[in-house]
């Protein structure tokens, strides 16, 4: 068969499997990028007791592969069913997109953690010290000088997680959940066209090339100071004026 | 005697130790309204620390700051009411020897940020008055720039302006000159000197003496953690009483 035909034949499934494929990446590294300003805190500012707990589930989830840990959540939920049901959880470990999610999720959280730490750790401690001075509390500094700061350091490695994640989440495939692998994998099974892989790739790239895109324009927005730099000053300072 | 109308600030027996080292052993001072005092002092002697001390960003080991009837205690190195610290620092304003601007947001937005953020004021209300403070201090054309578009002397000046942005009772200089190339600090002094002349209350710790000696009021010389002489600068740099401060002037000169 043309590649072509094959891409007529199968596009609704490949189109379901990318939506899903997004889906999760998109919850995935938005639930972890909800829950890491709070931790990278806690990593850049606790006491080394009081985040030790923290330290061990990020290199629990930094040190072992994704799919294992996918596999502890999905397999390990039905080992513990009549517990999960009497929890009222069993309703949500049954579903493999659950499973998957809560796995990428608390996977990226532990990146996206430790990439923000390293953002607040790399913000100027004089304008820390300068929204002190001018009487703005804990929050506000946070909110106003930190974060701004933290997040455009960050910026960039975190695009890089969410693509790492996007790549990941073909893993999901195994637990039955029907992303764009998975998919891919049914439509082979059934036509052994190979050429239905490389529209898989071609669609996983398109995605990252599309996100990549969008990244780079919020981190000029981010950084227009720095880009600001970078330019020759509009109208170098006149004599005038440097005397005054 | 704390409650003499025009006694703006006011430190007791301010005592910072860093672990067994003491670097300030009991220094006390009083601004009144229009004052502009310059403390002076050779590197080590505690003076930044002890300015530091007077809006809390280094808490002081004991002692007490009042600044405008807000008033901090401290005894063993804890602050007995912290709440009040955010109050005082907001009446105090600060410019630092690294202009410590704030470098995501433009000039503008430096001098409105306190106003809005802290006081609560409007934005319309606090870009009128930042306006202002910037045509002041010669910065009219750079207002949409980055600071890390202008050089020292033009960021120390919008400093200058974030300071005053807050109407405050009064503004702590830490050694505003010393980070500026040399061509660069007379276009600083000539706003704090005009400041001066505007009654803005000031203390100022510097290396600049001609400042301390023809722009302050009075003169503080620190010493190895204490005051060691302290007066009118006619008479301090006129007729210096101890040998430290003889010795001091000797060397700066």
């Amino acid at each position: 068969m043309h590649p072509i035909e094959t891409l007529l034949d199968s596009w609704p499934k490949l189109l379901d499997g990318t939506l899903m494929t997004l889906k999760l990446t998109l919850m995935g590294a938005l639930i972890a990028g909800l829950l890491s300003p709070g931790f990278a805190l806690i990593r850049s500012h606790a006491s080394p007791l009081a985040q030790a707990p923290l330290r061990l589930y990020i290199s629990f989830m930094r040190g072992t592969p994704i799919l294992a840990q996918l596999f502890l959540i999905f397999y390990g939920s039905g080992q513990f069913r009549p517990v999960l049901q009497e929890w009222g959880l069993w309703n949500f470990f049954r579903d493999p997109f659950n499973c998957a999610l809560l796995a990428f999720a608390l996977n990226s959280t532990a990146y996206q953690t430790e990439i923000l730490r390293g953002g607040i750790q790399g913000v100027a401690h004089g304008e820390i010290e300068a929204a002190r001075a001018i009487g703005m509390n804990r929050l506000k500094i946070l909110r106003r000088v930190v974060f701004p700061h933290a997040y455009r350091i960050a910026w960039p490695a975190l695009g890089n997680e969410v693509i790492l994640l996007m790549k990941a989440s073909a893993l999901a495939s195994v637990v039955t959940v029907f992303d764009l692998m998975a998919q891919t994998r049914r439509v082979f099974s059934r036509s052994f066209d190979f050429s239905v892989y490389l529209w898989a790739a071609l669609i996983y790239l398109c995605l990252t090339a599309a996100f990549v895109l969008v990244w780079r324009l919020a981190e000029r927005r981010l950084g227009r100071h720095i880009l600001a730099r970078q330019q020759p000053r509009p109208g170098a300072p006149t004599p005038r004026e440097t005397q005054a | 005697m704390t409650n003499q109308p025009d006694v703006i600030l006011k430190a007791e027996d301010i005592h910072k130790s860093f672990g067994n080292i003491e670097v300030l052993k009991g220094i006390s001072l009083e601004a009144r309204k229009h004052d502009v005092i310059s403390i002076l002092g050779s590197s080590g002697s505690g003076k930044s620390t002890f300015l530091r001390c007077l809006n809390f960003l280094e808490t002081p080991t004991s002692g007490k700051v009042t600044v405008h009837g807000e008033e901090v205690l401290v005894r063993n190195g804890r602050p007995q009411n912290a709440r009040h610290i955010e109050q005082i620092r907001a009446r105090l304003g600060m410019v630092f020897q690294q202009f410590n601007l704030w470098t995501h947001r433009t000039v503008l937005e430096n001098v409105m940020e306190g106003p809005v953020q802290v006081k609560g004021e409007s934005r319309a209300e606090a870009r009128d008055r930042a306006e202002t403070l910037l045509k002041r201090v010669g910065l009219e054309q750079r207002m949409d720039m980055f600071p890390s578009q202008l050089s020292g002397g033009q960021q120390q000046r919008v400093a200058i302006a974030r300071a005053l942005a807050m109407e405050p009772d009064a503004i702590l200089f830490d050694e505003p000159t010393s980070a500026l190339d040399p061509e660069l600090v007379g276009e600083v002094l000539k706003v704090m000197q005009s400041l001066a002349a505007e009654g803005v209350t000031m203390i100022v710790v510097t290396h600049e003496m001609n400042f301390a000696r023809d722009v302050s009021s009075e003169v503080v010389f620190l010493h190895e953690g204490r005051i060691a002489e302290q007066g009118p600068p006619d008479q301090m740099f006129g007729n210096p009483q101890t040998d430290v401060f003889k010795r001091f002037i000797a060397k700066v000169r």
